[in-house]
């Protein structure tokens, strides 16, 4: 394994876990915002952002396997 | 209220007796008017995402001569929800940012880059002025504006910017002022 492939591991591996700490900070925000005010599509909105949760948690494990495994 | 012919349009960013509530809410307060910034005003990110999708298909024309199959995955999933999440990002801000017309009092609520909230509001009471700015082609073309509330006394003063239909929100809340002043 040469550098590039090290350096490139590693920096994948670091935006998955900065991306997944960005989904729940939005994540905990929206809910922040529902509460302030509730309008007909919220319902919509809490769910793309749980969407957005689930979808950044596989992309880190995907990553972490990727970078672990292969 | 039902002094306005425009029920509710232009996307949900002009919603006529809504059926939106508000946390600091009070027993027996309606809320007759709720406004978000035209959606014309968001054309500006939406192109840029458009452009950056471009970006991205233009990208993989040249990313085969530099990296194997599986990094150039790993680059178009993260370049890809960055666009989604950069999208997402500006529809949380249009769709939070709100003004609020009321029975008892005009709201600002603000929320920048979604982490910081700022909420404002006026009491029809204090109210001493409203004005409404819409110049421009464009302005003029989609009928958008922004309504500047000047308030008696410390309390901070409101603006609702870029919302549609400026001149009749603003005709809601002189009526609303009417009622309370008893004209």
């Amino acid at each position: 394994m040469d550098f590039k492939d090290i350096a490139f591991k590693v920096i994948i591996s670091l935006f998955a876990i900065f991306y997944y700490l960005y989904a729940l900070v939005v994540s905990k925000q929206v809910k922040i915002m529902d509460k302030t005010l509730q309008d007909e599509h919220n319902d919509l909105i809490v769910f793309v952002t749980s969407l957005q949760v689930t979808a950044s948690l596989v992309i880190l494990i995907i990553v972490l396997f990727a970078v672990f495994i292969i | 209220m039902e002094n306005n012919n425009k029920k509710g349009s232009v996307f949900y960013s002009y919603s006529l007796n809504p059926q939106a509530k508000f946390n600091t809410q009070e027993e027996g307060e309606k809320v007759y008017l709720l406004l978000r910034s035209h959606p014309f005003t968001q054309i500006g990110w939406f192109l840029s995402s458009i452009l950056f999708f471009i970006i991205l298909f233009i990208f993989n024309f040249f990313l085969p001569n530099f990296l194997n199959f599986g990094q150039i995955f790993i680059i178009n999933l993260f370049y890809f929800i960055i666009i989604c999440s950069y999208i997402w990002f500006n529809i949380l801000n249009w769709y939070f940012n709100v003004g609020i017309v009321t029975s008892k009092r005009v709201i600002d609520i603000d929320f920048y880059a979604i982490l910081y909230k700022e909420i404002t509001n006026a009491q029809l009471g204090k109210i001493e002025d409203t004005t409404v700015k819409s110049g421009g082609y464009l302005e003029s073309f989609f009928d958008f504006g922004s309504i500047f509330i000047q308030t008696a006394g410390t309390e901070e003063n409101i603006e609702f910017l870029d919302v549609p239909h400026p001149s009749d929100a603003v005709q809601i809340i002189n009526k609303l002022l009417s009622k309370k002043h008893g004209f």
